[in-house]
């Protein structure tokens, strides 16, 4: 962030315009709040957790040091961080997995839809209403068929009885239930991202194409797509480090239950500081998933490159 | 240039330590204050210059507490004793910073961690409270009690829940017990006659009601404490008696003991026999209540706190409470699930220590009539004169008072009795049991291991 800035009046200086020569105090100082505001409130509480993971504290007494002990027991004696970790990022996976639908989704209408905005301002409702609102919507959908949930009640009515279940009661299939609901609210909002990508990429170079005798199909694979790896990326990461901290949507539904079967990282991380009182172990496992945000954002990155490279 | 934006930097950069010093400096001044009542106007003087304890200045307390709803008597209550204080105390401002039970929870820890707790706010009683008097974030209320005879209207031993190294920490707003709520007229669409005094009798009612396509018990697993109290009444029958935790913590048992298998297999019955409406753990404890005043489910297992509100519903005058019936035999019926109520205690980092003392006591004084007047006398901490018949309380509100009548000793709930930890790892455990078979001797293992790795927490 920094080096972007300072280097801005050197090539100011280069060119003739000596209008924009800003001197290094004026920047530091336009700089320093937003500085100081970010490394305040996003490095050093991290750099705290990453402390008070380290400490044997129930958050309001005396506490102890105990090194690398929690890390320790998180990673090698936890039977709950492995399953809560692997749902967390089957989660990311799925949405990840979501975006070239809402990709292909966006071409299509962009192509074939008159009057597309009002659709996609349509599917992007879900994302404005409140996470509770929805969870209790979905709740009253997966309801048991004896309290008229309403998806029972339609297996019922097409005749597939032996598909009802108690959806959000059954370890195996709840938290799958609670991915899809997710993925829905969330659809809306990749499309709306991936459409204006799609609509800026100008109409001439699909045009020049056209007499060069791609159309199509074609036209997609050598034009859209190339051209639409950016916002894609955006995309991506968003899903990504959007879903490794659901949150939200599961304390709504399942509350983490029946019996930790829904539980996230970040819903293990708060019931174990906030519920059971173990603040040291929390902020261990909050700083794990700072950890693992970090790594897989670099990865995704470093994928995503290589991809933007090879298409331009 | 260089120079200059080096000096710019350094003077923010001062800035900015002398800022977290100064909030340093706060912390340590509150720290110091904890426990010692008389050093607060001292050292807090330097931050706050009004703190002097003399009637004649503008003094605002805030009061935190859990009683949000506009609709309940507790509410109520609250609000006019306080409105009443402020005309009688015009120099004193009571600001209410009203919560849900659970927010009020989450914002108390993370105030206690600042060292910022209000004036006056509410907590638990037993193991829940501990770490907030260890860390000495509350003054002793002592004085308080022995004001105005106070602490001769509480119920006897009551104020043991709240006591800890011989002082008084807490003053509870409620005492309440668990008692089985059940709807007559669905118990004779069963064909059942009288309310069952042995749990055979009782698994024989599920299957009759059941087969009538009623829901026996209502319950709302996904706030994993409600299944926890039933289970924990059924260990209160096969343990024979109270303090069966209080003897693991003593180490004098442990859970692998046959009671608390016993108990646990005896949980795993009244589920497997369908007791509970199917999906149990995805509803909370709002909509499993509305199961039973809705007049789905026959019964409904909780505190008698509950019973202003099937009182208020539509089933109200059909319903009647019942005690919970003993286990194979064991047990005295006579013995309940006691819940002692969230208590009102005062922060030690209080600036006005003198005037929360003096409210508190004037409040609790008058909590009790103004709750009689109400009509929310059921599960009262303190004793009241007065007639409930005459004073046109339902037969249900008095049928649970006679229950408390019978109260002969008890336990409190698991989570007030075991640290948070040890606790979380207990309902997570229970609530498994309702989505899945389990052994019983695997579950008393589980505790066990849980209970000796947080021991020391």
């Amino acid at each position: 962030m920094s080096s972007f800035a300072f280097r801005l009046p050197e090539a100011t200086e280069a060119t003739t315009l000596n209008v924009l020569k800003v001197s290094k105090t004026a920047i530091g100082i336009f700089i320093l709040p937003a500085l100081i505001l970010y490394v305040g409130i996003v490095f050093v509480p991290i750099l705290v957790s990453f402390y008070t993971g380290m400490l044997n504290w129930n958050g309001i007494g005396e506490s102890k040091f105990v090194g690398f002990e929690n890390y320790k027991d998180i990673l090698f004696n936890d039977n709950l961080f492995w399953p809560a970790a692997r749902r967390t990022l089957l989660y990311a996976v799925a949405s990840m997995i979501e975006i070239p639908f809402c990709l292909m989704m966006a071409v299509l209408l962009n192509r074939y839809v008159r009057k597309a905005n009002t659709l996609v301002s349509i599917y992007f409702t879900p994302v404005i209403l409140s996470v509770v609102v929805i969870g209790q919507l979905w709740k009253t959908i997966y309801n048991p068929t004896s309290m008229g949930g309403m998806l029972n009640q339609f297996l019922i009515n097409i005749g597939l009885d032996s598909w009802t279940h108690t959806w959000l009661s059954e370890t195996n299939i709840a938290i799958y239930c609670i991915y899809f609901v997710s993925l829905w609210q969330y659809f809306g909002y990749h499309l709306l991202i991936q459409f204006t990508g799609v609509q800026n990429i100008p109409n001439e170079i699909y045009e020049a194409a056209k007499i060069d005798g791609a159309d199509g199909f074609k036209a997609d694979r050598y034009i859209t797509l190339p051209m639409i790896v950016p916002i894609f990326k955006i995309s991506i990461v968003l899903a990504f480090i959007g879903s490794l901290q659901s949150f939200d949507m599961i304390w709504v539904m399942t509350g983490g239950g029946p019996a930790h079967a829904t539980d996230t990282i970040a819903t293990y991380m708060y019931t174990s500081s906030f519920l059971s009182q173990k603040f040291g172990y929390g902020s261990a496992l909050a700083s794990l998933l700072v950890v693992l945000c970090l790594v897989i954002t670099v990865v995704i990155n470093t994928v995503l490159n290589k991809v933007d490279k090879k298409f331009s | 240039m260089d120079n200059k934006l080096k000096k710019a930097l350094s003077i923010a950069a001062a800035g900015a330590l002398t800022l977290s010093l100064a909030a340093c400096g706060n912390n340590d001044n509150s720290s110091k204050n904890g426990g010692d009542a008389a050093a607060s106007p001292s050292s807090s003087a330097s931050s706050a210059p009004s703190a002097s304890a003399s009637s004649g200045e503008k003094v605002t307390l805030t009061f935190q507490n859990i009683y949000v709803d506009p609709n309940t008597p507790t509410y109520k209550t609250a609000h006019q004793i306080v409105d009443q204080y402020q005309k009688d105390h015009p120099n004193i401002k009571i600001e209410f910073d009203s919560l849900n039970t659970d927010q009020q929870k989450q914002k108390l820890k993370t105030q206690a961690n600042a060292k910022e707790i209000p004036d006056i706010t509410m907590v638990n009683p037993a193991a829940q409270m501990k770490p907030f008097v260890d860390a000495n974030l509350f003054v002793p209320l002592n004085d308080v009690v022995e004001k105005n005879g106070l602490k001769d209207t509480y119920q006897s031993g009551l104020l043991d829940y709240y006591s800890f190294n011989g002082n008084v920490y807490a003053l509870p707003d409620g005492n309440n017990i668990e008692v089985v709520y059940y709807n007559k007229d669905l118990f004779a669409q069963a064909g059942i006659s009288n309310p069952p005094a042995t749990f055979d009798e009782l698994l024989a009612d599920v299957k009759a009601l059941k087969e009538k396509g009623i829901i026996p018990m209502a319950i709302g697993e996904k706030d994993t404490w409600t299944g926890s109290f039933i289970f924990m009444n059924i260990l209160l029958r096969t343990n024979g008696g109270p303090g069966f935790l209080k003897d693991v913590v003593d180490g004098k048992k442990t859970f692998e003991d046959p009671a608390f298998v016993d108990a646990v297999s005896k949980f795993q019955d009244l589920i497997q026999a369908g007791a509970f409406e199917e999906g149990a753990t995805s509803l909370d404890v709002d909509t499993g209540r509305s199961l039973f005043t809705s007049g789905k489910a026959a019964m409904y297992m909780l505190g008698s706190w509950e019973t202003g509100t099937i009182d208020a519903s539509e089933v109200g005058p059909k319903v009647a409470a019942f005690q919970f019936p003993t286990v194979g035999g064991k047990g005295d019926p006579n013995q309940f699930m006691l819940a002692p109520g969230t208590a009102f205690a005062i922060a030690a980092n209080s600036k006005h220590i003198e005037e929360a003392k003096d409210f508190l006591n004037y409040f609790t004084l008058n909590f009790p009539k103004v709750q009689f007047e109400l009509k929310n006398a059921v599960g009262l901490p303190q004793k009241v004169d007065g007639d409930m018949k005459a004073a046109g309380y339902s037969d249900l509100a008095i049928s649970v008072a006679d229950l408390f009548g019978k109260v002969n000793g008890g336990d409190i709930s698991f989570d007030n009795t075991m640290n948070p930890a040890v606790s979380q790892v207990h309902l997570n455990s229970l609530q498994n049991m309702f989505v899945q078979k389990v052994d019983p001797a695997q579950v008393a293992k589980e505790h066990q291991a849980a209970y000796e790795a947080n021991k020391d927490q």
